[in-house]
């Protein structure tokens, strides 16, 4: 089942290669919803059967893969359902990128092997570039510039990293063939060097944090958030930044047994602290609503981070229910950003106001995702920022979730006055007729129903799935 | 094998520091090259030395690619660019300060390394990753975008150097992913490249300024 999950993108990117005009859209919409479909089923099967393996266990979803492939499912299956609007104006080879996009995030949650998981993320970065300088302006291009190379240097600290924990593995157990594998690093971490595993976490944090977008390295998401055109934007900063923080979730447990919860909860919180304080200075003077939204993203993984840092049930389960929160959020915001930057020809706040009166039902939908954003009730963010709160006071963090706390009032005031200018401005120029009709209302309206869903009443089993993953992650 | 391995580090490390003091970029370009057949000497020695057969393998990759390949496709990026910046070089003398203290940096970093094991190799580990120290300088404080694809490879020569003396060798899969991943990254570089030169009429990214805030 892992297989076919992995299979459908990959075909679906070869087969859309030589497609042309409707004949590419049929099968881009087919592969999106093969993907969601199986993605979905695998969750389900996990959450009631226990890990899928394949391939002698080389690929192995858990609670926590599955968590992450329903993920990528979802938001891919959104940005997808948008991505038809961008290629009817540009040439390119955007469908079959979108897909090889997709599957390398869902190889790299899907895989037992930390190797194979550090290949998959850089080929995330190599399948987006392209994406990101989609339009081929100068803005675009500068921003896949940096894109590349902050993500390659950030992805190759990453790796030594990753030998460091191998180096640590063969020298205490001799030569484990599967030493790389994460299973098998569980089994040792007790008996690691604490010593060389502490240093090993650094890079780890350094290298997938620059993939995640935590504060100082994420200088890169701005740019490339932005520029992105906007199904990648709403990928990238729905899926692509957790992809980041699962590659960190996964090594952390062997480190905490290894050398003590101290030292990844350090890190984790001072990462954490930084990125919400950036986010929230830049919210203030960002000129350009994408930019606004990539900053809120900064904010999200920094709430994320802080999450696993305080730990324990509470911490973990909310920074993983906010993961998916802030996907489905963000996703919407970005998505909808594209279709206000279509209209009006700009993605300055300045050129766009009145927006409740020119684009109405988009209007009400951005302004239902900003609010979301902002972590308001009824929506799912709320619930997921009172765990982590709740986390961060309960194990006795209380200033640091202080400090925050104030950080997000002015982040939180920051992104409404973005906002506001928007959508109750004064009228700069008209914009072009919103889409009508009920479909393309449709994803946007699922998205902000499953995150009111997370804000008041669980669906059945999403408790259970969470609780499946702490136990996976909290040694 | 200590002293093949520490020789064939300590040759790195020096090719990299002639990488740092060069100006002229064809000379680095074959420096770099040089560097990537003292990794390949290094992969084959300690092979032979261990008796780890997929390390001659490796070298063999490293050769293709690193000493072959990608040289020729930074030749091709920087045909047209002027051999040397226009504008007066920094002061090598400040230069080469940080770097010696990037060596002695590296030392430090690794000392938890170096002292948890008992290693043929390990005296080599620190040389290796003072040389991707230098090549992370390079490539934060590179000029245009040659400077950065050079600085960024040097980090990465520095990188799988250390890997090949802490683990002699990792496995199969991991490998083929690095050598792939390099010749995709310099080849978008490539593609990236061309437009901005297109675009700017130079290579200089210092132009690129417009994303701000």
């Amino acid at each position: 089942m892992i297989l076919a999950v992995l299979a459908v993108p990959l075909v679906g990117a070869l087969l859309t290669w030589r497609a042309v005009g409707r004949l590419a859209t049929a099968l881009h919409a087919a592969t999106a919803a093969l993907t969601l479909v199986g993605a979905l089923a695998v969750a389900v099967t996990v959450n009631r059967a226990g890990p899928l393996m394949a391939f002698d266990g080389f690929l192995r979803a858990d609670a926590l893969s599955a968590w992450m492939i329903a993920l990528i499912g979802i938001v891919g299956a959104l940005a997808a359902s948008e991505a038809p609007r961008y290629v009817a104006h540009a040439p390119g080879r955007f469908y079959p990128l979108f897909h090889l996009f997709v599957f390398t995030m869902l190889l790299a949650v899907s895989t037992d092997d930390v190797g194979l998981m550090w290949v998959a993320v850089e080929g995330t970065t190599l399948a987006s570039v392209f994406l990101v300088n989609f339009e081929r302006t100068r803005a675009s291009l500068e921003a896949s510039y940096k894109y590349l190379l902050l993500c390659s240097v950030g992805i190759a600290i990453a790796f030594l990293g990753t030998v460091l924990v191998y180096f640590a593995g063969i020298q205490q157990f001799g030569d484990e063939v599967h030493a790389l594998r994460w299973t098998t690093l569980m089994r040792l971490a007790p008996g690691l060097s604490p010593r060389v595993i502490e240093l090993a976490f650094v890079f780890l944090v350094v290298g997938y944090g620059t993939k995640a977008g935590l504060a100082p390295m994420h200088t890169w998401l701005p740019d490339a958030h932005s520029e992105a055109p906007a199904p990648v934007s709403a990928l990238m900063s729905g899926v692509l930044l957790s992809v980041g923080v699962y590659a960190l979730l996964r090594f952390k447990p062997a480190v905490d047994t290894a050398a003590g919860p101290g030292f990844a909860r350090g890190i984790m919180l001072a990462l954490g602290v930084l990125s919400v304080a950036i986010a929230a200075a830049f919210l203030w003077t960002s000129p350009n609503y994408k930019r606004m939204l990539a900053y809120s993203s900064v904010e999200h993984i920094g709430l994320v981070c802080l999450g696993l840092g305080f730990g324990g049930t509470l911490g973990t389960s909310g920074a993983l229910l906010h993961v998916a929160n802030h996907a489905l959020a963000k996703s919407v915001g970005f998505l909808l950003s594209g279709r206000i930057r279509a209209a009006y020809g700009s993605a300055e706040i300045a050129a766009v106001g009145g927006l409740m009166r020119g684009m109405p039902r988009t209007g009400a939908a951005f302004l239902a995702a900003v609010l979301a954003l902002v972590g308001l009730p009824p929506f799912g963010l709320f619930v997921s920022e009172v765990m982590i709160f709740s986390a961060g006071f309960a194990q006795g963090f209380a200033a640091v979730a202080g400090v925050v706390l104030f950080l997000l009032v002015i982040a939180f005031a920051g992104l409404l006055r973005g906002a506001h200018a928007i959508l109750y401005g004064p009228a700069v120029r008209e914009p072009a007729a919103e889409p009508s009709g009920w479909r393309p209302a449709l994803p946007m309206a699922a998205a902000l129903a499953l995150l009111v869903l997370t804000g008041l009443a669980w669906p059945p089993g999403l408790g259970a799935a969470l609780d499946r993953i702490v136990a996976i992650v909290v040694p | 094998m200590t002293t093949a391995s520490n020789l064939l580090a300590f040759l790195g490390l020096v090719v990299t520091l002639l990488i740092v003091w060069r100006q002229s970029w064809p000379a680095r370009l074959r420096l770099f090259a040089a560097q990537s057949l003292l990794l390949a000497a290094l992969a084959s020695t300690v092979g032979v030395l261990a008796q780890r057969r997929g390390l001659l393998l490796v070298a063999a990759v490293v050769v293709v690619v690193k000493g072959l390949v990608i040289p020729r496709v930074l030749a091709r990026i920087g045909s047209g660019a002027p051999v040397r910046p226009i504008t007066p070089g920094r002061s090598s003398g400040i230069t080469l300060l940080v770097v010696g203290g990037l060596v002695v940096a590296a030392y430090v970093i690794m000392l938890p390394v170096t002292s948890s094991v008992e290693l043929p190799t390990e005296g080599a580990i620190p040389l290796a990753f003072a040389m991707a120290l230098i090549g992370l300088a390079l490539c934060v404080t590179g000029r245009d975008a040659l400077g950065h694809i050079l600085g960024f490879l040097v980090f990465e020569n520095g990188i799988f150097g250390l890997a090949i003396l802490a683990t002699y060798g990792l496995p199969g899969i991991v490998e083929a992913g690095v050598f792939l991943d390099v010749l995709v990254i310099v080849l978008i570089m490539e593609a990236v490249v061309v437009q901005v030169r297109r675009e700017h009429d130079s290579i200089d990214v210092d132009r690129l300024r417009e994303l701000r805030g």
